[in-house]
């Protein structure tokens, strides 16, 4: 059949695409992982465990307190975008909240470092005030610093869903509990809140994967140990050549995401039924 | 008004932005009174229900309830419970759950709230249904959910934004009458906003028309129906048949100049306020009649006659309703039998249904 032929042609380069720089890479990867010398075996996840379980750990730890924060700050900012009274404090937030959105991870990096240091921006800023003194100072530079880079990057993203998600709500559910005496922080929680609960999980797991896979903030911040994986990934690849403990590395963090996408894909399968 | 004033508005003006929706507006409704804000849209009347109910700021004037200045109280402070147009249920709670909210707002324990709402389905036919979701209601079940949600909290005031044009027109029927004797049970005082004339005739004690940010006219359902004080009135109630005359005002008598339709006729004036010279005459066509050309009928006395031909003729149910032509002008006329297309008849307009304004 030759309509058959030509719908099957018209996916052909999609397809091809698809097959060649996600399944075929994908594919070599996990094989890689398997491989040691000319056999195969479970060696480079031993050796993965043995040298990176902390770091497993402490990248699991980061990124989750991180996507908490996110959720935390993009609610309280799509809050009062949606609620806020004062048309100007609401103007200029609204304009604001998103430049960081624009800056590329590796800036945001560079600059937490001088703003974060011992004697960077920030604990100069607290001396000249007069909060603290300059013994009292600590640096930022390590799994608070990539929690900070991660928020100060990743909240906007979250919150500009979020946002858009509370101002497509019908507005009268807002006025009718204000109307039957709700304070606003009782509508944000109670009304609000549960209305665009899917768009923010949607927002805090695309979050989630987004700072898992990122590499130059942890090496911009904290180049010490323990560090995230990706971190470690590089540093395998660049320093040792050993791919094989690279990719079992990538396939473990490959793993921890997917738990986070199993929920994403059910929520998207729920949302179409 | 023979009733004291419950609800009272004065001298209020509202506006967004640089437009202005209200203009100094007066308007005085007593206890236990059912009130139709009636208009078509952009008239302001949700305007004035959502400043009433305290979502619109007014930027002069003010609002007082039983003596109460609540012009610069938060919605919740005032005694009123707002049912909105697309009912604003909450998608992700239960009927249950809607209806107790205020309930739960205002710190009442778990027991008085599960009477209460209990109380309220049963008071709206709502029994059985306290566990389904808004999205599993019909949208007659949903508007009464809303009911309740809104007198669950035993407001004083009870406003309605619109509250039945989201239905299909049979359940609305019965909802208006629903409405109004559950209002007359509870005795509480409710404003209905509405675009709906027939709506508001049927619901109301006292309808208040209005146009352009202002009020038209204020007065019973009969009253507006059959004594409209405005050309808009009258054309907003029905009377859609507009002709323009000259007439001659003398003492309690109007005289109508005869015209190329029309024979000289007296009409009497009925405390119209009305002036000599040009006229404008609006009617119903289900007011006039009509009469075959050869018939020899006289008008009743200060009806007017007019000549034309019959250019169409459907059938709307219960009545013929015929396009008549005079001259280059078409009137709507409505007969219990057919006449012929193209057929000459005359049209009698009896002197109570005929609304004459200055031109």
């Amino acid at each position: 059949m030759p309509k058959r032929l030509l719908a099957l042609l018209l996916v052909l380069p999609a397809l091809a695409m698809i097959l060649l720089f996600f399944i075929v890479p994908l594919a070599a990867s996990i094989i890689g992982a398997f491989e040691v010398g000319d056999r195969f075996g479970l060696d480079n996840f031993a050796k993965s465990f043995d040298l990176y379980s902390s770091d497993m750990i402490f990248t699991l730890v980061i990124v989750a307190i991180s996507t908490a924060l996110i959720g935390i700050i993009a609610i309280a900012i799509g809050g009062y975008l949606t609620l806020g009274e004062n048309p100007r404090a609401v103007a200029v937030l609204r304009w604001l909240y998103r430049w960081p959105m624009f800056i590329p991870f590796i800036v945001v990096g560079q600059v937490m470092r001088t703003f974060l240091a011992k004697n960077g921006l920030m604990n100069n800023v607290l001396i000249s005030l007069g909060i603290l003194t300059p013994l009292q100072t600590t640096g930022f530079l390590d799994w608070r610093g990539i929690v900070i880079a991660f928020v100060w990057k990743q909240t906007p993203f979250v919150t500009l869903l979020l946002a858009g998600a509370m101002a497509s709500l019908d507005r009268s559910t807002i006025e009718a509990a204000r109307n039957l005496g709700a304070s606003r922080m009782r509508i944000l929680i109670e009304i609000v809140l549960p209305q665009v609960a899917g768009t923010l999980l949607v927002g805090l797991i695309l979050s989630f994967v987004t700072m898992m896979s990122v590499l130059s903030v942890p090496l911009m911040i904290n180049a010490q140990s323990p560090t995230m994986l990706t971190a470690d990934i590089a540093f395998r690849i660049n320093a040792h050549g050993d791919y094989g403990v690279a990719n079992a590395l990538g396939m473990i963090s490959l793993l921890l995401t997917a738990g986070v996408a199993l929920i994403y894909l059910r929520h998207s399968v729920k949302e179409r039924s | 008004m023979t009733r004291q004033a419950f609800l009272k508005v004065e001298n209020l003006s509202v506006g967004y932005g640089g437009t202005t929706v209200l203009t100094d507006l007066d308007l005085s409704i007593g206890k236990g009174e059912f009130v139709a804000l009636l208009g078509s849209s952009g008239c302001g009347k949700t305007t004035l229900l959502r400043t009433i109910a305290g979502f619109a700021k007014p930027s002069a004037g003010a609002v007082s309830v039983a003596g109460r200045d609540v012009t610069q109280l938060p919605p919740d402070k005032r005694g009123m419970a707002l049912v909105f147009q697309s009912y604003a249920l909450w998608p992700h709670m239960t009927v249950a759950q809607n209806i107790g909210y205020g309930l739960k707002l205002q710190g009442r324990s778990r027991g008085e709230i599960e009477k209460r709402v209990t109380e309220m389905q049963a008071l709206l036919g709502l029994g059985g249904l306290g566990s389904r979701k808004p999205g599993q209601l019909s949208g007659g079940q949903r508007q009464r959910v809303a009911l309740g949600r809104a007198l669950a909290i035993d407001p004083e005031i009870l406003l309605l934004d619109e509250p039945l044009s989201n239905l299909d027109a049979r359940i609305r029927l019965t909802v208006r009458h629903e409405i109004r004797s559950l209002q007359k049970r509870l005795g509480i005082t409710a404003i209905h906003v509405t675009h709906d004339r027939e709506e508001a005739m049927v619901m109301a004690d006292r309808i208040v028309i209005m146009n352009a940010g202002r009020i038209e006219q204020q007065g019973t359902p009969e009253d507006v129906y059959n004594r409209p004080a405005s050309p808009f009135v009258a054309a907003f109630m029905g009377a859609e048949n507009l002709l323009t005359m000259q007439a001659r005002v003398s003492g309690e008598h109007i005289e109508l100049m005869e015209s190329a339709m029309s024979p000289p006729t007296v009409t009497g004036r009925g405390g119209r306020d009305v002036t000599s010279g040009p006229v404008e005459l609006r009617f119903r066509a289900e007011a006039a009649s009509l009469v075959r050309n050869g018939e020899k009928t006289t008008p009743a006395a200060g009806a007017l006659e007019l000549r034309g031909q019959v250019a169409s003729v459907t059938y709307p149910g219960g009545h013929w309703r015929h396009a008549v032509h005079l001259g280059n002008q078409e009137i709507l006329v409505d007969a219990d039998r057919p006449f012929d297309q193209g057929e000459t008849v005359k049209v009698h307009v009896p002197e109570s249904s005929l609304f004459i304004f200055n031109a």
